[in-house]
């Protein structure tokens, strides 16, 4: 009789086959011999996560770094062409993502729903985090990398590569990156612009159309273009990476006004908080919140500021308590 | 919302693995003996592998101290061994660094040099393939052809290179990670020399 296997003797077996799924290409849900493995012991279905995730936890290092290693890391004289490697990189990086946004000319449509926060792959090795009620539009090309943002927000952790440059459209707004993380926000309101904020690296921005020269903008950096205001461009980069808290999920309030926050809660949720009394609307707030929480925002804001919240299933009402 | 394969490796390989190391060192200082920790993060695995959608978790390491903190506990009740320090082992459990604040951003870099440094603990062949297959992003068959081996050596290799860094990454004193957490060892006094 065979002992029980122990749980490092099932990784062994699990890196073995991450390996294999990862040279040959092959579909975990439906490879006939690996799901006969996996059913043979409820611990492998986990051991197989971990093996494959650590293969994808080395490829984000490729991601973050973008520029090859010192020429000694690679063994052989003859290193490849810059377009050999490139289409390597494609080509792993699509085995990996299972077919996300391969080589096509077509572009591929990402969109979230209301409240809907998610972190895609890209191709060539880049990350997007695309924030609620946005859609983007993604095309790989040989020559070039381009993303049209329709609406909403995204930040691009973009992989480095000289020869293809990553551009971000929206609207009228482009911004350029070759190697870097920054991200993109279309305001909901005509004459809102197009928010730029920088969080690694540098970036270009520009307004198709503007003689303006492009700005260069570097890490922490945020500006806003295409708006009613002119742009200038303004060193913040603890508010920023409070901005991008969504990326986790969270609302960061630092001293907004309850008004502010409240448009920041309704970006993400059908139940829309309604600040009722205008001088409550004024009043600030420090806080970290879940931003499918809207009810845990208007506790603490009834705690804190003595207001008063009515909420039914479409609305939550924050006004102020009747003085009697 | 079921999210594909690819995207729920990613997320696991982006926001769970790295944290790996702390959670193990987290249960070491509970009392928890080897054996039962290999146990305990190969069920938490598991149980991220059963999952359609990722998209509720908002904290990869929350989430990865959270699970692996209610298995232990799950393991310690189900063992039925009524010992005295049944009950401080629970206790000691409690004890999670698992609140997740807006400062804690991703640090690309750390992760970089961390990714970097696995590959180069590598024995020298492994090495050159994981250079080339992750760092450069080759396929496997140009990889192949580059070192001048079959493809089932490339993919052998690749299996070997893995399990050890599998292993590494479990063993990884996460001293990079301390910088990323907070002061959440209360049990543990790191010596500096």
């Amino acid at each position: 009789m065979n002992p029980i296997p122990s749980a490092s003797e099932i990784d062994e077996e699990a890196s073995d086959w991450a390996a294999r799924v990862d040279a040959r290409d092959l579909d975990v849900e439906h490879d006939p011999e690996l799901q006969a493995w996996l059913k043979g012991d409820a611990r492998r279905a986990g051991a197989l996560l971990r093996a494959q995730a650590a293969i994808s936890f080395l490829d984000r290092g490729r991601a973050l770094a973008g520029a090859a290693p010192p020429a000694q890391a690679v063994p052989v004289a003859d290193r490849p062409s810059r377009r050999a490697l490139i289409a390597g990189a494609g080509g792993a990086a699509a085995a990996l993502v299972g077919g996300i946004g391969l080589w096509s000319a077509r572009p591929q449509r990402l969109d979230t729903r209301l409240g809907e926060i998610r972190r895609v792959p890209l191709a060539d090795g880049s990350l997007v985090a695309i924030n609620t009620k946005t859609a983007l539009e993604v095309a790989m090309k040989p020559k070039s990398r381009r993303v049209v943002l329709k609406e909403g927000e995204a930040w691009f952790q973009v992989a480095k590569d000289p020869e293809r440059p990553f551009v971000v459209a929206a609207g009228p707004v482009r911004v350029r990156a070759v190697g870097t993380a920054f991200s993109v926000r279309r305001g909901d309101e005509a004459g809102a612009g197009v928010d730029v904020m920088v969080t690694e690296g540098v970036v270009e921005a520009w307004v198709e159309g503007d003689p303006a020269p492009r700005r260069r903008m570097s890490a922490g950096s945020r500006i806003v273009l295409a708006s009613a205001v002119s742009p200038a461009v303004a060193e913040s980069p603890s508010e920023i990476e409070r901005s991008l808290a969504w990326r986790n999920g969270e609302i960061a309030l630092d001293g907004e006004s309850l008004e502010q926050a409240a448009r920041l809660f309704n970006r993400y949720n059908s139940r829309q908080i309604v600040i009722e009394d205008p001088v409550l609307a004024r009043e600030r707030f420090v806080g970290l919140f879940q931003t499918n929480e809207p009810e845990s925002f208007a506790a603490a804001v009834a705690a804190t500021l003595g207001a008063v919240v009515k909420d039914d299933a479409e609305v939550i009402r924050i006004g102020r308590a009747r003085i009697s | 919302m079921k999210q594909s394969r690819a995207e729920i490796v990613a997320f696991v390989g982006g926001q769970i693995l790295p944290h790996e190391a702390d959670v193990r060192a987290w249960l070491r200082r509970s009392g928890s003996v080897a054996a039962d920790i290999d146990d305990v993060i190969q069920e938490t695995y598991c149980r991220l592998a059963a999952l359609d959608s990722i998209a509720h978790i908002t904290s990869g390491r929350a989430y990865f101290f959270r699970t692996a903190r209610n298995i232990a506990i799950e393991k310690i009740r189900r063992a039925r061994i009524v010992r005295i320090d049944c009950v401080t082992e629970i206790d000691a459990l409690n004890v999670v660094d698992d609140e997740p604040s807006p400062e804690r951003v991703v640090a690309g870099r750390r992760e970089l040099g961390r990714v970097q440094q696995l590959i180069e603990g590598l024995p020298e062949r492994c090495r050159q393939i994981f250079t080339l297959r992750r760092i450069h992003g080759l396929s496997q068959r140009e990889t192949a052809l580059r070192l001048g081996v079959t493809e089932n050596v490339v993919e052998m290799q690749s299996a070997r290179g893995l399990r050890l860094i599998l292993r590494a990454l479990s063993e990884a004193a996460a001293q990079d990670h301390s910088v990323v957490g907070k002061a959440h060892e209360p049990h543990s006094v790191r010596k500096r020399d």
